[in-house]
């Protein structure tokens, strides 16, 4: 489930972005910060071991360098990939902009400079925003959306007559679930539905196709194919 | 067009941009980018024509995803970000701050009004601040000691300040959250801060200590008093967008609402750090002139008042 943003893009053509919930979000953030807690773990056990070096200064650059790592893990991996750090490709969730473009370094930076902040008010924050922004997002103009690998899906070849996008969209997503299935019972009931309403409405596209494979049957009428 | 029709003839247009999506986009030449912006921009219109005539299926699906990608690629964010911060504190702080002077006028009037009761009790009957400061403070005063000499002495002065900034902004937090409960929790902090502050004047008064605690809070207590007022006015909007939303839904007047209270409470929130740091290294030291405390308290007043009135009067220029 996802929210949606729509924003004008070229030549005024509505565009939904597929928006990142406060839930996605949040876990993103929980796998980056248990990579942050062993990354600092580190820092303080090599702190620990050089104690003795660094005099008087030792707990400045004990928690300089805690605050570099935290705010320079978020910022250089947002930068270095493309506005996602490691718990967001875990997610598939990505930084965009508000009008749904590549932020720039300026923003990615901006928005975790606040992160400290966002660790007490961003869940509420994102909770009560229609668009799930944090503080740091509010303030560099970002946003956080969902990313999509296009993935080969079934199209129709052949629409029978009289048939309207939701017919289509719905054998659509059926032959594209069937696809790498078990032919379970219910899938066999479903494709049989579909295949009665053929024969009813064209029954012409049927000529010839074998019908003792019912999804195989809608495949062949059809001229479904993947792609 | 029939939608069988349309995906054989458009299909491979749409692989072809997928394909140079995929493309890594640092070998890009000026001509693969060229032919770049041309599958965008026809993807983009075939993605108007499915998500209108063929909502649903799986053409509308890819055209969607092809048209989120592709604009992401090739839409370059605008260098907002540190620039961002200074627009916020250059236009949109100051005038949602404009916006609701007049609830934080209703705060101050509240505050000063509890400061004169609490003033006023306290004067008559001195027995009452024990209530409001406790046994041993009270026992302090009479010994001719402030209990503020030992508020900040005993622990490190960073780990202090960094909890009075918890304490002053939760006070804030408190009051400006509160506001969605009708604007009860914020009216409720504004009259007990000022109930506080007037019977403490008042206990203090009564021990000849009064002095000693003007010169305790002059350079923080002017910010101090204001941000918890501004803080409390923004919860105010939010409980009055509540209360009389007017002839719109209560969820588009609170939206708004919401909007510039957020605003203002995001304005004052590096004040508080100032603030803090005052309260612990200024305003306890004994080594520090009363005159000098004053000049602070007033200065940073006044900066703050002049950041959050001046700027931003000017329409935009933008668009």
């Amino acid at each position: 489930m996802d929210d949606r943003e729509s924003i004008l893009g070229l030549d005024n053509i509505r565009l939904d972005l597929p928006l990142a919930g406060v839930g996605s979000r949040t876990l993103a953030a929980t796998i980056d910060y248990l990579i942050l807690g062993v990354l600092v773990l580190l820092w303080v056990i090599a702190w620990t071991v050089s104690l003795s070096l660094v005099g008087s200064w030792a707990f400045v650059l004990l928690f300089a360098g805690i605050f570099l790592l935290e705010y320079g893990y978020f910022a250089a991996s947002e930068i270095l990939s493309g506005g996602r750090t490691l718990g967001k490709r875990v997610l598939k969730i990505r930084v965009i902009t508000a009008e749904g473009g590549t932020p720039s370094k300026g923003a990615l930076l901006t928005r975790n400079l606040v992160r400290s902040l966002d660790l007490v008010f961003g869940i509420p924050l994102m909770a009560i925003d229609p668009q799930s922004r944090r503080l740091g997002d509010r303030l560099a103009g970002t946003l956080v959306a969902h990313e999509r690998r296009a993935e080969a899906v079934p199209f129709i070849g052949r629409v029978p007559p009289g048939w309207g996008p939701r017919e289509l969209a719905v054998v659509e997503a059926f032959v594209a679930r069937s696809h790498g299935f078990d032919a379970t019972f219910r899938t066999h009931e479903m494709a049989e539905r579909i295949l009665e309403r053929l024969r009813r409405e064209a029954p012409a596209l049927l000529e010839g196709v074998d019908t003792r494979d019912p999804v195989e049957a809608i495949r062949r009428a059809l001229q479904v194919e993947m792609h | 067009m029939d939608y069988a029709r349309f995906v054989r003839l458009r299909l491979p247009v749409w692989e072809r941009f997928a394909a140079q999506l995929a493309a890594p986009a640092k070998t890009m030449t000026h001509a693969d980018l060229e032919a770049l912006a041309l599958g965008y921009r026809q993807v983009l219109h075939d993605h108007a024509l499915s998500a209108a005539r063929y909502p649903g299926t799986a053409a509308a699906e890819r055209l969607r995803g092809l048209a989120v990608e592709g604009t992401r690629r090739l839409v370059a964010g605008r260098a907002e970000g540190p620039a961002g911060i200074a627009v916020f504190f250059s236009r949109t702080f100051p005038r949602a701050f404009r916006r609701q002077l007049g609830l934080t006028g209703i705060a101050l009037a509240l505050f000063l009004l509890a400061a004169l009761w609490g003033l006023a009790i306290t004067s008559l009957r001195p027995g009452l601040g024990i209530t409001f400061l406790g046994p041993k403070a009270v026992a302090g005063l009479e010994e001719g000691r402030m209990w503020t000499d030992s508020l900040v002495s005993a622990v490190p002065p960073a780990l202090s300040s960094s909890r009075i900034a918890t304490n002053n902004l939760s006070v804030a937090l408190g009051a400006w959250s509160g506001g969605v409960l009708a604007g009860l929790v914020p009216l409720y902090i504004v009259l007990l801060n000022g109930l506080l502050l007037g019977s403490i004047l008042g206990v203090t008064l009564h021990y000849s200590m009064a002095g000693e605690l003007l010169e305790f809070i002059a350079a923080h207590g002017p910010l101090e008093i204001s941000l918890i007022l501004v803080s409390a006015g923004a919860g105010l909007g939010i409980g009055r967008s509540l209360v009389i939303a007017g002839d719109r839904p209560r969820a588009a007047a609170l939206r708004d609402a919401t909007r510039d209270a957020l605003a203002v409470l995001l304005g004052c929130l590096p004040w508080f750090v100032v603030l803090a740091v005052v309260e612990v290294f200024v305003s306890p030291s004994p080594d520090l002139p009363a005159p000098f405390k004053v000049a602070i308290g007033l200065s940073l007043e006044a900066i703050f008042l002049t950041l959050a009135t001046v700027p931003g009067r000017s329409p935009d220029t933008q668009p």
